[in-house]
């Protein structure tokens, strides 16, 4: 039988930004596990378990979990330690869920994380893509440019831009739109992320212009198009049903009602099933929005999902997660940006936060995207970027790896019936 | 525990100090064998979780082409990045919800041949205290533990901690699957060159590559695929303090924590009773008797008893790693995998040349940072049987 | 292994500059004015060294800096025969490695203990902290202990 999981407090550490030179990994692991306690009536031990994750190539420690054991307040106790690329944070979340929907635990704390001032954010990227690039630039040709004439990391791939903006020219060919819509996406977050205390990049009433005034990097995206490195923990804690009342501070809690992942291919441009895999397809996307929404009861997303936290890396994809998430037509959101649709005051609010093109703590990105959705259901999003409509169902979407990984969460204001 | 869970099928890959498999091949045939030999397919599986370590898989996100290998394409999965048997944890977790009924969990690491063990320990050390002060690491706190246990129990000699090491060796001899290094002598490994005293070279468990897959399903699927379902009865997980000066070595809070939550799971109450043999991870011989009077199988301080009068060997009262353990070879971050894997040999009776008479229960034990900071424990029992 | 056959032609280097944090950035400074800090918590009273900012025990902040004694005693050792050169085991001339509970403190520090032969160490010895001559913020400024 069923076991219903709410989200009972969103905490982080303080607000996303560049560098933190003041403290520590396991001190801003600290103030964000303490800033999701002290809103709750938990005490710190009446946490059953922790479920933590980040990227740690990003910073060179392996087992960051292993040092922190204080400073989340975990001693002796579970701790597990998740790691999916992007979509970690929602991963981690997943797990969180499910260490609470086994039945095992009640009160479960889970944690997304990133450094990102510690370490070289492209290295880690370029990892990821092509570490063969690496060893042949570490052996022979040189990619780096430092003699001299060299392609630069740019041409070895670039790390994650040069990866996306295939996909960006792909989508772009296919939804009709231009790089234009992709602006107005960036400007759409920006000026959101002005509304969120917590975001990095915070741009008050951004305008379009302004994102197509910076250079391109890889044609169609534009600097003003990518995501930030940002430093910053979140920390979300999630209560079985019978024990909701007992530690929640809020009346309003967010319930998880479904949650689903899976994985497509990794490399572009093979055959597979009779399939071009082309990363602006996203057919995974597709099939893990349907098996959540099924979980969650939700028979329309289009009509009854009410607000959208999509993983947007890069600013194309605030047009094209919606559509793969199956919230709007597939092609439509290039003409329903230009209407505002999905502005904090649109049909369809995405990312109110500001996304991830605001805000990117790679470990976090994608359990702030569940965070903010709970937020935005328990009414508590600060600084103005609350939506102002009654939210009964919210979708949180997460994306990692090389376009491959998918992690959906969708999100209500009442449990489902068991 | 609202459902029962078995582990239904295993495949494992010799370990060997240079493997011919990449780890996507490993991930390939393991997978596919296994697929074979239970007659289902990969969409059978309703969910794959990883068990890998990005930095000794030398690239980030390192499941990013391994996932299409083991049979996940366009399916569900996630990736544990701990010791192997948090992967396990994981995948009972989700049957658990009730939402899936079927998991597969695999590794596959390359510790011998791909990239050195000693400069991945020495990355899951703290960056700003400890790497730079260079004092603790795997084999000093190894040290310090071995040395705190012979200040506690006079008896037990260095001499103690090389008959362990033999055992460890003389065990995997009998396993096919493991490194098949011929045994030293009790007089070679004691006089070994010395590391962090007492712990020498031949006492450190010897790093090997390997590769193992297991699936687990719900009790109604389990009794389906396989006439011989190992159960999971309990589980347990606890992580300790990171620094090495709050911590008793000898007496390991954090693993009897762990131990603790399994036991009262799987409802055992006096486990040198009734448990029949372990599989417990060591990365050094002198942390097996620690760690097996911390699961409450023997006394406390009796490490030179148990070795002298051979209660811990495969025909002894409680055989601790039959298989041999790490000393078979130690594919770091997945060893515990291959622990389990032997364990549910031995519960199924396929051990062969290392079989445990009447193994009735088992206990699979995995660890992660220095002296078993991080330890996971799982009871196991033989299904099938009459 | 390959790459000890090939020379490097563009070496990468992973660049990392892991911070600190304000504990151990105090620690460091207490280390120049040759001083052992440590911290303790508001809630159970527990003193650790190096200091940090949450109490595992009781869950509480140890916002409390304190200085610790320069004196403790001996709780356990190791010898050390080897260095961590290039991923490899390098051997060396052995040292000591203690355990040191300094007077007062409930965990114990770790530091290399000189003067001392393996076969004179008794456990609970008492020993002193020794100070480079001119310190300069940084962990080897507290060179290590010798037996009182």
């Amino acid at each position: 039988m069923r076991r219903n999981v709410a989200i009972i407090s969103v905490g982080y550490n303080g607000r996303f930004v560049s560098k933190r030179p003041d403290i520590s990994i396991v001190e801003m692991l600290e103030q964000a596990v303490r800033n999701a306690i002290s809103k709750t009536k938990l005490k710190p031990h009446e946490i059953d378990a922790f479920v933590v994750g980040n990227m740690h190539t990003f910073e060179g420690v392996n087992m960051g979990n292993l040092w922190a054991s204080e400073h989340i307040l975990a001693l002796n106790k579970p701790v597990m330690r998740i790691a999916t690329g992007g979509t970690t944070g929602m991963s981690v979340f997943h797990c969180a869920y499910y260490h609470v929907a086994s039945g095992l635990y009640d009160v479960v704390c889970a944690i997304g994380w990133e450094k990102h001032d510690e370490g070289d954010a492209q290295i880690g990227l370029g990892g990821i893509l092509l570490p063969e690039v690496f060893s042949l630039a570490h052996f022979g040709p040189d990619l780096t440019g430092k003699r001299g004439g060299g392609l630069g990391l740019m041409g070895g791939g670039g790390g994650s831009t040069g990866g996306a903006s295939f996909q960006a020219a792909s989508y772009l060919a296919k939804s009709g739109g231009g790089i234009e819509h992709i602006d107005m996406a960036a400007a759409l977050m920006r000026a959101n992320a002005a509304k969120n205390p917590y975001a990095h990049l915070q741009v008050p009433n951004c305008k379009p212009e302004d994102i197509a005034k910076t250079p391109i990097i890889s044609w169609p995206l534009r600097y003003g198009h990518t995501c930030p490195t940002s430093c910053g923990a979140c920390a979300v804690i999630l209560v079985a049903e019978e024990k909701v009342k007992k530690f929640a501070d809020t009346d309003k809690v967010a319930w998880v009602k479904g949650v689903a992942c899976g994985t497509s291919d990794a490399t572009i441009g093979n055959v597979h099933d009779g399939q071009i895999t082309d990363p602006a397809d996203q057919e995974i996307c597709k099939i893990v929005a349907r098996r959540a929404y099924k979980k969650a009861g939700i028979r329309n997303p289009k009509k009854e999902i009410q607000v959208a936290e999509v993983y947007d890396g890069f600013a194309h994809q605030v047009l094209m997660w919606p559509e793969k998430l199956l919230l709007v037509d597939e092609g439509a959101s290039p003409k329903l940006i230009e209407q505002g649709y999905y502005n904090l005051d649109g049909e369809l609010p995405v990312n109110p936060s500001g996304g991830v093109t605001s805000t990117n703590a790679i470990g976090a990105s994608a359990l702030v995207r569940v965070a903010e959705a709970a937020l935005q259901i328990m009414g508590m999003a600060e600084g103005g970027h609350q939506v102002d409509k009654k939210i009964k169902n919210a979708v949180a979407h997460g994306w990692g790896g090389l376009f491959q990984f998918v992690t959906v969460t969708v999100l209500g204001d009442t449990p489902v019936k068991k | 525990m609202k459902r029962r869970v078995a582990i239904v099928g295993y495949k494992l890959m010799k370990n060997t100090r240079a493997s011919e498999w990449t780890r996507e091949r490993i991930y390939y045939e393991l997978s596919k064998s296994l697929l074979e030999e239970l007659e289902i397919k990969r969409e059978d599986i309703d969910t794959f979780i990883f068990a890998s370590n990005d930095f000794a898989d030398g690239r980030t996100i390192s499941e990013v082409y391994l996932v299409q290998r083991m049979g996940a394409y366009m399916r569900d999965e996630s990736k544990v990045e701990q010791e192997a048997l948090n992967a396990c944890l994981y995948a009972w977790l989700r049957i658990q919800s009730g939402e899936y009924d079927t998991a597969m969990v695999g590794m596959a690491s390359l510790a011998s041949s791909q990239f050195k063990p000693l400069l991945v320990q020495n990355h899951e050390l703290d960056p700003v205290y400890e790497r730079p002060r260079g004092l603790i690491n795997f084999y000093s706190g190894a040290g310090f533990q071995a040395r705190a246990y012979m200040e506690r129990f006079k008896n037990f000699t260095e001499s103690h901690i090389a008959r362990y090491a033999e055992k460890g060796y003389r065990n995997a001899l009998k396993n096919q699957y493991s490194l098949q290094i011929i045994p030293p002598s009790i007089e070679k490994i004691e006089n070994s060159d010395p590391i962090y005293l007492p712990i020498r070279e031949l006492e450190v468990a010897p790093y090997a590559d390997g590769g193992g897959v297991v699936i687990l399903a719900s009790a109604e699927k389990a009794k389906k695929l396989t006439k011989k379902p190992v159960w999971i009865e309990g589980v347990g997980s606890a992580q300790d303090t990171y620094w090495i000066g709050e911590r008793d070595l000898v007496k390991l809070d954090g693993l009897r924590e762990a131990a603790r939550r399994a036991y009262r799971m799987a409802g055992i109450k006096n486990p040198k009773k009734e448990i029949s043999f372990a599989e417990v991870q060591t990365f050094f011989a002198s942390e097996e008797p620690v760690i097996a009077e911390a699961l409450g199988l023997f006394e406390e301080g009796s490490g030179a008893e148990v070795i002298e009068k051979g209660l811990s060997e495969i025909d002894g009262k409680i055989p601790v790693n039959p298989s041999g353990g790490s000393f078979g070879g130690n594919p770091m971050g997945g060893t515990s995998l291959i622990g389990l894997i032997n364990a549910v040999k031995q519960l199924r009776e396929e051990a062969d040349d290392f079989q445990v008479e009447k193994a009735k229960r088992a206990l699979v034990h995995s660890q992660d940072g220095v002296c078993a900071q991080h330890n996971t424990v799982m009871i196991l029992s033989a299904g099938g049987k009459k | 292994m390959i790459h000890e056959a090939v020379e490097t032609l563009v070496p990468i280097s992973f660049m990392y500059k892991n911070r600190v944090g304000r504990y151990l950035q105090h620690y460091l400074n207490g280390l120049k004015e040759k001083k052992i800090l440590g911290s303790k918590c508001s809630g159970c009273g527990r003193v650790v060294v190096p200091p940090r900012s949450a109490c595992g025990r009781c869950c509480g902040v140890m916002d409390e800096l304190v200085e610790l004694p320069q004196e403790g005693k001996l709780v356990n050792w190791t010898v050390c025969y080897v260095k961590l050169e290039g991923g490899e085991f390098k051997r060396i001339d052995p040292y000591i490695i203690g355990m040191i509970q300094l007077d007062g403190c409930d965990s114990l520090l770790s530091a290399k203990v000189l003067d001392l032969q393996p076969e004179n160490v008794k456990i609970g010895m008492r020993v002193k902290a020794l100070w480079k001559e001119e310190t300069t913020g940084d962990y080897t400024d507290l060179v290590g202990f010798i037996p009182l």
